[in-house]
């Protein structure tokens, strides 16, 4: 069979890993895989961070949107494009001071509707305090493109990183509710929501500065790891960091939030509801001396559904798993979800 | 004067054997020696008038608990031994032989349970002897001897340690037995609340048997783990265990104090009959008789009745006094986790589900679930190979160059180690989804490839990279720097019908189950293949279909419906979306998908499926293989329409026609599944023309379906094949791993 490069491949999950892991990180020289003192491809996190003196990091992210469709309910592409990348620095433990655009439109986009894209994006930033320090534009000729691609390079500041290494003990917290962005995106794609209805799904897309940086600010040392679910959701941050760090991480199922229709759109499509994207909410590895205080931290700052969720622990022989404690007292595997159906059941 | 040497191959150690070939010899006035060689092989010679009768009372009459494989006999020259003897041999610490089963106990044990003649054993709830009781359940580590098993716990009493230490004394079933144990010293039996309080009983079992017939729910503790005990004749009862296990319609199994009882609740035949009374004691599902006491919620919407006999004194005892004598008794588990096997799983897993524990202090060192046979083509076909059976080894017509551990698949599972010409698969390990089942098979092959001192060996398992089986291969590969070799499902299956009906010759297989991962992606199910050892060739295989949702299409038939309406009507009917969790919603985007499928499959069990849902037999699966189960059972009694189609697509247009048309359910359902096997044995005459082999081995989930199996051994017959049927091991996943051992025995 020829090797082709399948959908799969950039679904995030482990197709994604590994396609990565082949073309390009087993043949890039140690030397070449950070900047000296920072952190790089070497290890799987949220940024990159580059040592600028002082004990501080450049932290640097970048990412490219392709959501079809470009406007979903509760956001867009741009309110996505700017939000991704500045998230990415505040789950390194970063303050997002500017960033840079690269927008790809298709000949024949409505100038409308780019211009409502291009002004949510601005209004992100303004909210925020973030500077645009420069970009790109381009066009692609009709049938190049699917519409519109951006991709934003977010940059930020770090006192102290917060990098991804959760500790025996660690509670798990999430700051509310998951997978909203990922049920809606997925719904709206296999037409069973139509155009302009969330079917009481809306996407969570936002900022989380409001939480990250007093979160940091007083907190940050008990933070041992800190990722945005997004693409491959709880599922692929959780066994990100089971594998990383060589523990075991167990889940309370009943205690994840989940909204009711998210469940349900999810069951529908055959889909762990823990393996949807989220946008807007943060998953904390959280050092369990502070985990009550911090939860009802979180809380305070208007994340009123944040949870703790499970908590990781060592394992001599098993290490990598991410386990699900279900409602009847089962442990079951909870794998790193995949692009590809491969069905197991016999 | 005759002399004989004789080699014996088998379950030669822990059930007697030496002290029974020695009582034998002594009766009949012979000498010589029986000798130990390990490996499960036995020395014997023997001189003496009567050697010849040694000979024949040996190959025709012995306690059940032994099972010879081989039985080599050479005649020799006499020697001029003075006595019979029992040697000792160096050898048997090196090659560790064949770990017995767990055995029933047998009728002379029972006997002096019921009315035997000595007080410390007269109903003594752990009655056991050199031919029967646990064994593998109990043994921490080999050799066997009564130290390294549970019973180490319970010192011997001065009366128990005579009949041990003492030929005279103890006799053939109590010299050197290393269970042996009397009312004085062996475990204790108490009756439990689920919090933990003991109920005061004068005597716990009668009480819980008491309370069984009232209908209260009791958890047993019994040779491999715990039961759960219901009033099967009552449907309040049968729902409520239902509503508390969330278990809504997968069959319970029920424990009938004898083949009397049995024969009131099914149709009990000669070989029936010697199954269900066999050592093994396995569940055998039989045809349910139309006036049958037990509830219909026991078995719902299915024709048969797995039905099994107690095989402790403590299970007779207790069902003697339910006033039933018989009663459900389901595996302590809660849905699709391993069955207990100590008192706080109970307490905390099934807290919820029982009302009391009847609980005893010997401990469980291996779960050993019940295994489960049925009756396919006329072979009786296991469906779980576990207590009984597991983990006596089965000899392959090949030897290995190095051992070999497999891993199996990931649904009704078990694994395998192996060296030489033997497999030793573990009991039944379960669904690996459930890490502790996961945990389960990596500790029991850690502690067969231990048991058997083996080391330096080969890493078999599956090719689907979504198997938890396969990660746990891989972590095995990494930690001990091993090599790991994938095999196909399919092949593999074919494999194991090889090795299991000694095939050690080119062949073709009909492979079939609900899913495999193939080399393609695809999932498949419907194979006809010719092997060649490592080789194979995917000669034919259904056409493949669209699996809308992928694992969700096996969860829910009416996807797998609709898919199939589809592929062969071009239309899919709105009223599949009742059948849908999602409704209408859920059906269009089924439909969405249909036209641009994400998943294919050739699975002959996901057409079942769509048939089962086509025809109103079953829209869910809340069991494995639960539509295709249905299916089978709801053709019982049909016949007369005869198919023609040349495949599943075109067959599955031709059934919804036929029903359309208004034929019965069990008549389109009996010649859905009788074509089926038609086309597919078929293909197979076809493969095998071709190729010119003369072989044809069934294997696969499906492969335990009574009337595929009859249409594909028609077409086999009809061309001149020798059909292969699985007797050994199981057809579907538990079996699997035998076909990746046999697999390495090519390489
Ligand atoms: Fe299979
Ligand atoms: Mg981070
Ligand atoms: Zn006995
Ligand atoms: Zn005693």
């Amino acid at each position: 069979m020829e090797q082709v490069v399948r959908l799969a491949h950039g679904a995030g999950g482990v197709e994604t890993s590994q396609i990565l892991e082949e073309l390009l990180f087993s043949r890039l020289e140690e030397r070449l895989k950070r900047v000296e003192g920072g952190v790089g491809v070497d290890f799987p996190d949220d940024a990159a961070a580059i040592p600028i003196g002082g004990g501080r990091y450049l932290v640097i992210t970048v990412d490219s949107y392709t959501v079809n469709p470009p406007f979903f309910p509760g956001g867009d592409i741009g309110v996505l494009a700017a939000s991704g990348s500045i998230n990415d620095v505040l789950m390194m433990g970063g303050k997002p001071i500017a960033l840079l655009d690269a927008i790809v439109v298709e000949e024949g986009f409505p100038m409308d509707d780019l211009r409502r894209i291009v002004d949510s994006m601005t209004r992100v930033l303004r909210d925020e305090g973030v500077a645009l320090i420069g970009g790109d534009f381009k066009v692609m000729p009709r049938g190049q493109l699917d519409k519109i691609v951006i991709a934003t390079v977010g940059v930020g500041v770090a006192e102290r990183l917060i990098l991804d290494k959760p500790r025996p003990g660690d509670k798990i917290i999430v700051s509310g509710y998951l997978g909203d962005h990922g049920a809606v995106i997925l719904a709206r794609q296999m037409g069973i929501v139509e155009e302009g209805q969330g079917g009481g799904l809306a996407s969570d897309v936002r900022p989380l500065t409001r939480l990250m940086l007093p979160l940091v600010e007083k907190y940050g040392e008990y933070i041992h790891a800190a990722r945005d679910p997004t693409r491959g959701g709880l599922a692929m941050v959780l066994n990100d960091w089971a594998k990383a760090s060589g523990t075991v991480i167990v889940v309370d199922e009943a205690a994840v939030p989940i909204r009711p229709q998210v469940a349900a759109y999810a069951n529908m499509m055959g889909i762990d509801p823990l393996a949807l994207a989220s946008e807007g909410a943060a998953v904390l590895a959280v050092d369990p001396a502070v985990a009550d205080e911090v939860l009802e931290f979180v809380r305070g700052l208007g994340f009123k559904d944040a949870a703790a969720v499970g908590e990781v622990r060592s394992s001599e022989r098993y290490k990598g798993y991410v386990l699900l404690r279900t409602v009847v007292g089962g442990l079951r595997i909870l794998e790193p979800p995949r692009g590809d159906l491969v069905p197991r059941i016999c | 004067m005759d002399a004989f040497r004789i080699y014996a191959v088998g379950i030669v150690q822990g059930v007697g054997f030496r002290p029974y070939v020695k009582m034998l010899a002594d009766s009949l006035g012979v000498r010589g020696y029986v000798k130990n060689l390990g490996g499960g092989e036995v020395e014997i010679f023997v001189e003496g008038e009567r050697a010849r009768e040694f000979v024949d009372v040996l190959r025709e009459r012995r306690p059940r608990a032994i099972v010879l494989e081989e039985l080599v006999v050479e005649r020799a020259e006499p020697r001029g031994y003075a006595a019979f003897e029992i040697l000792k041999s160096g050898e048997e610490a090196r090659a560790p032989s064949n770990i017995p089963p767990d055995m029933a106990i047998c009728d002379e044990c029972l006997r002096e349970v019921l009315k035997g003649g000595d007080e410390r054993r007269r109903g003594y709830y752990f009655n056991s002897c050199s031919f029967c009781g646990p064994r593998f359940s109990v043994i921490r580590r080999l050799p066997y001897d009564r130290e390294n098993t549970s019973w180490a716990a319970f010192p011997m009493c001065p009366r128990c340690r005579e009949e041990y230490s003492t030929p005279s004394v103890g006799g053939l079933r109590r010299y050197f037995y290393q269970g042996i144990s009397c009312k004085h010293d062996g475990p204790r039996v108490r009756l439990l609340e689920p919090s933990g309080r003991a109920v005061d009983a004068a005597d716990p079992v009668l009480e819980a048997a008491e309370l069984v017939s009232r209908g209260f729910i009791v958890a047993v503790k019994g040779v491999g783990g715990y039961h759960i005990f219901a009033k099967a004749s009552d449907d309040s009862v049968v729902a409520e265990l239902r509503r508390r296990k969330r278990r809504p319609s997968q069959p319970f199994a029920v424990m009938a104090l004898d083949l009397e009882t049995a024969r009131r609740l099914v149709e009990v035949d000669e070989s029936s009959a010697e199954l269900l009374a066999s050592p093994q004691r396995p569940i055998v599902l039989l045809p349910k008789r139309k006036d049958s006491p037990a509830s219909p919620l026991v078995s719902p919407g299915l024709d048969r009745e797995g039905i099994f006999l107690p095989y402790t004194a403590l299970q007779y005892i207790l069902l003697s006094n339910i006033d039933d004598r018989f009663a459900i008794a389901t595996s302590g588990n809660v849905h699709g986790e391993p069955m207990c096997t100590t008192l706080k799983c109970v307490l905390e897993r099934l807290r919820g589900v029982v009302d009391y524990v009847l609980d005893h202090d010997l401990e469980i060192v291996h779960r050993v679930d019940d295994s489960v046979v049925r009756f396919t083509n006329g072979v009786a076909t296991f469906i779980r190979r576990s207590r009984g059976y597991a983990p006596a080894w089965i000899k392959m017509p090949r030897r290995l160059e190095k051992p070999v551990v497999a891993f199996g698949a990931d649904l009704q599972t078990a694994g395998a180690v192996a060296f030489n010409d033997k497999a030793v698969l573990t009991q039944y390990i379960g669904d690996l989804d459930s890490f502790q089942a996961l945990e389960d098979l990596d500790r029991e092959l850690r502690w067969f490839a231990d048991a058997y001192r083996l080391r330096d060996f080969l890493l078999v398992c599956d090719k689907n990279p979504a198997y938890n089986s396969v990660r746990l291969c891989r972590e095995w590969g990494e930690e001990l720097g091993a090599e790991a070799r994938q095999v196909q499902h399919h092949h593999a299956h074919a494999l194991a019908a090889a090795a299991d009906g000694g095939v050690d010759e080119p062949f073709v297989a009909v492979a079939i189950d609900g899913v495999g991962y193939g080399e393609d992606g695809a999932a498949w199910g419907g194979e006809v293949l010719y092997v060649e050892g490592t080789r194979y060739v995917r000669e034919r295989h259904l056409p493949y279909v669209p699996m809308p949702g992928g694992d969700l299409a096996a969860l829910r038939p009416a996807r797998m419906a609709a898919a199939y309406f589809h592929t062969a009507l071009g239309e899919v009917p709105r009223g599949l979306a009742l059948y849908l969790p999602g409704g209408e919603a859920e059906l269009a985007l089924v439909e969405k998908e249909l036209k641009s499928p994400r998943a294919w499959t050739s699975s002959a069990g996901r057409f079942l499926d769509a048939v089962a849902a086509a025809l109103g037999v079953a829209w869910e699966r809340t069991y494995e293989g639960e539509p295709a189960i249905k299916l089978e059972a709801a053709a019982r009694g049909g016949g007369g329409l005869q198919f023609h189609a040349e495949d599943q697509v075109e067959l599955f247009a031709e059934a919804v026609e036929a029903a359309r048309r208004g034929a019965s359910v069990r008549d389109v359902a009996y010649g859905v599944q009788l074509r089926l096997g038609q086309i597919l044995g078929a293909w197979a005459c076809d493969a095998a023309a071709k190729r010119g082999v003369g072989v044809a081995a069934v294997s696969g989930g499906a492969a335990v379906n009574d009337i595929i199996l009859r249409g594909i051994a028609e077409e086999a017959s009809r061309c001149g094949l020798r059909l292969v049927q699985h007797r050994r091991v199981p057809p579907g996943d538990g079996g699997i791993a035998l076909g990746q051992v046999y697999y390495a025995t090519y390489l």
